[in-house]
């Protein structure tokens, strides 16, 4: 599965990745559960691209975890197709297909009556591998997971907390090394802090690993951070959009999306963006702290500004300067007016500017280079800006692509 | 410097000694828990059973008495009533259990009403009458003896039938479904899910029907002697037909301890049997 690992394909910021070489293709997949008139899964058509997490989102009852459920057919399919690798599984036997897919659920289910080496040792077990091969795996998957061996290797689930049983949770789905990996919601019954560091840990891992994922969650917000495409389904498993996080963010296809991304889509746009994406304030009014008082002062007044900004020797922001402040003799410069807060760095994340404004109060960022320098001004209605032209620019960049490809598979 | 630091680790040094004090402490009570846990019961039972021969020798017995208590007799009587709870649970472990399983598979699930009907039933009748019922159908039939171990042991099984049945049933039917689906996920077969996982996480409750199974076949059994399958009942029955409460007294005393002892065992079984980590 290594030869296909296109760094692009992966990337989030890679701009309408190119999908590469498809690893599960579902096709028109459906299930009726009995007694049910309307199907779960509604004939549902996807391909998940070799090395890509495919985050499978929607509200709850769309058919999300049915949809992952038939891929190692937990869940039976009623009708449709699905194909792993080039072959049609629908039909294999199912014990043999899910020794190679991979398997991570919210609920864990590790054994609780089996030490964790057994727990992570099943499906190598199932293979017949001999115990050395065993014994040295489980060692490295629980180090690649960041639990030692020596410490855990003969300890009982029960003894571990709910993010160390994740982490082996995970650790026994890597067994066997499988190409694709299937995880129902599996940071969803986790502390958000734990949450939040065992999600960083996983990007990670799968940055070496590379395998191709497909993943439910009921939580945008995870569904952006994880996913190298989102799939946002509705009722009865209907693609509603099949897309990058970019573009579900910029250019959601329908209401739906609209309405499920929700009011926080703008926010969460910020997280994608960087400060040097944006046109700064550079024209802000900024004095130099060994300039003189006076000097300072008909500047400021025969400008627009209602404040200055007031540079150290090496033009580092150190405080803004009212006109007051600057008719006050006692106070040397360095200390008049309010110090000089949000500064930013220009790959900071306009969300992170954002905050900082919020924390400092300031209603305006500082941006400034690695060495402290300053460069411009960031304020509240340049970020509504940046958003306003890059929803537009990329409305325009998706509308001229999908012209010009009309199978696109953005349409699924 | 140094000798303002000297007050804090007095301090901690006393910490430290009570903390290590405490944990001793704690360990001491820990192994008085055990050892009460593993030793209460055996010297309890040992106590009545002194204090059973104490009285009885302290009494002056007629004949009938005297020829009724004889050690010889209560072993024997004792042995009977062992090979009588012993074989009924033995089988009804390898009627109930496999029942259980049958009862709770998805084929074959639509079972379970009619097989807790008819566990139900076994204990729903009366043990005397259950028994007695034994003996008649059984006399109508030449090839089966009516009376004797045989009889008496196809009743107790009927009557200790459900407890095991049904807690085989509720001990599968507890395993958390996720565990269950974490192992199907991964590949093993049912067969497999079955024998791995299901059966080790469910033996703690089939365990604990084992035991109510075990004591309520003891108290049957007192009943044997009645269809000829001898056992403790010929002493308690003794005494109150003859009207000799020794003797009465005896057997009862015998047949409790024996039930108690039963008990105890069988709860040493299942702390043993009983998988680490649960």
């Amino acid at each position: 599965m290594s030869d296909v690992t296109n760094s692009d394909t992966t990337s989030h910021l890679g701009e309408a990745a190119e999908p590469g070489e498809t690893m599960i293709e579902l096709q028109e997949l459906t299930k009726r559960f009995p007694g049910q008139e309307a199907p779960a899964v509604d004939r549902l058509s996807l391909k998940i691209p070799k090395g890509e997490i495919v985050v499978f989102v929607g509200p709850s009852g769309c058919g999300k975890t049915t949809s992952l459920k038939m891929i190692n057919r937990i869940i039976e399919p009623s009708s449709g197709h699905i194909i792993i690798d080039n072959e049609d599984v629908t039909t294999i036997d199912p014990n043999q297909l899910r020794r190679r897919i991979g398997y991570v659920i919210q609920q864990i289910g590790l054994f609780p009556h089996m030490r964790i080496g057994d727990n992570v040792a099943t499906v190598p077990n199932l293979l017949g591998w001999d115990k050395e091969r065993t014994r040295e795996r489980v060692d490295e998957l629980l180090d690649v997971v960041g639990l030692d061996p020596r410490t855990y290797r003969e300890r009982f689930p029960r003894e571990l907390s709910g993010g160390q049983r994740q982490r082996v949770g995970v650790a026994r789905a890597l067994a066997a090394d499988p190409p694709v990996l299937l995880m129902d919601e599996p940071f969803g019954a986790i502390d958000p802090i734990t949450r939040n560091r065992l999600q960083n840990e996983f990007l990670r891992l799968q940055g070496e690993l590379q395998k191709t994922i497909a993943f439910v969650t009921h939580d945008i917000d995870e569904a952006i951070k994880m996913g190298d495409r989102i799939a946002i389904l509705q009722e009865g498993a209907k693609l509603a959009q099949f897309a990058t996080p970019e573009e579900i963010l910029t250019n959601p296809a329908n209401e739906f999306v609209q309405d499920f991304v929700g009011t926080g889509a703008t926010l969460k746009r910020l997280k994608l963006t960087r400060v040097r994406e944006v046109e700064l304030t550079d024209d802000a009014l900024t004095g130099r702290e060994d300039e003189d008082r006076e000097t300072l002062r008909r500047r400021l007044a025969e400008s627009d500004w209602t404040a200055m900004l007031l540079l150290d020797r090496e033009e580092r922001p150190i405080r803004w300067l009212r006109t007051p402040d600057l008719r006050q003799q006692q106070r040397p410069l360095t200390e008049a007016g309010l110090p000089a807060r949000a500064i930013v760095e220009p790959q900071a994340t306009l969300s992170d500017a954002l905050e900082e404004m919020l924390l400092g109060s300031a209603g305006v960022a500082i941006v400034t280079d690695g060495r402290g320098r300053f460069q411009g001004l960031l304020d509240v209605d340049d970020i509504i800006l940046a958003i306003q032209t890059m929803r537009d620019t990329e409305a325009e960049f998706y509308r001229a692509a999908k012209l010009s490809d009309p199978d696109d598979e953005v349409s699924a | 410097m140094s000798s303002t630091l000297t007050p804090p680790d007095a301090q901690e040094v006393a910490r430290r000694t009570q903390a290590r004090d405490e944990d001793a402490a704690l360990g001491r009570r820990a192994r008085r828990a055990r050892i009460v846990h593993y030793l209460g019961m055996p010297l309890f039972l040992l106590a009545v059973l002194l204090a059973l021969y104490l009285w009885v020798q302290g009494q002056e017995l007629d004949s009938i008495e005297a020829r009724t208590i004889t050690l010889g007799t209560l072993l024997s009587q004792t042995r009977q009533h062992i090979t009588l709870t012993l074989y009924s649970t033995v089988v009804v472990l390898l009627l109930a259990v496999p029942l259980g399983i049958f009862a709770t598979r998805p084929g074959t699930r639509r079972f379970a009403p009619a097989i807790i009907g008819l566990g139900n039933a076994g204990q729903a009748i009366p043990s005397l009458g259950l028994l007695a019922l034994l003996y008649y159908l059984f006399r109508t039939q030449p090839a089966l003896p009516s009376t004797g171990t045989f009889p008496v042991v196809v009743g107790l099984v009927a009557y200790s039938f459900l407890p095991i049945l049904r807690n085989t049933m509720v001990g599968l039917e507890q395993v958390d479904r996720f565990v269950l689906e974490a192992g199907k996920g991964m590949g093993m077969s049912q067969r497999r899910v079955l024998r791995r996982i299901e059966l080790p996480l469910a033996v703690p409750v089939i365990l604990a029907g084992v035991r109510t199974a075990l004591v309520l076949n003891v108290g049957t059994a007192a009943l044997a002697f009645l269809f000829g399958g001898g056992g403790l009942g010929q002493t308690i029955f003794s005494g109150f037909q003859l009207r000799r409460n020794v003797v009465l007294v005896t057997g009862a005393v015998l047949v409790a301890v024996l039930a108690l002892l039963v008990d105890y065992l069988a709860g040493l079984i299942e702390e043993k049997l009983t998988p680490k980590g649960l």
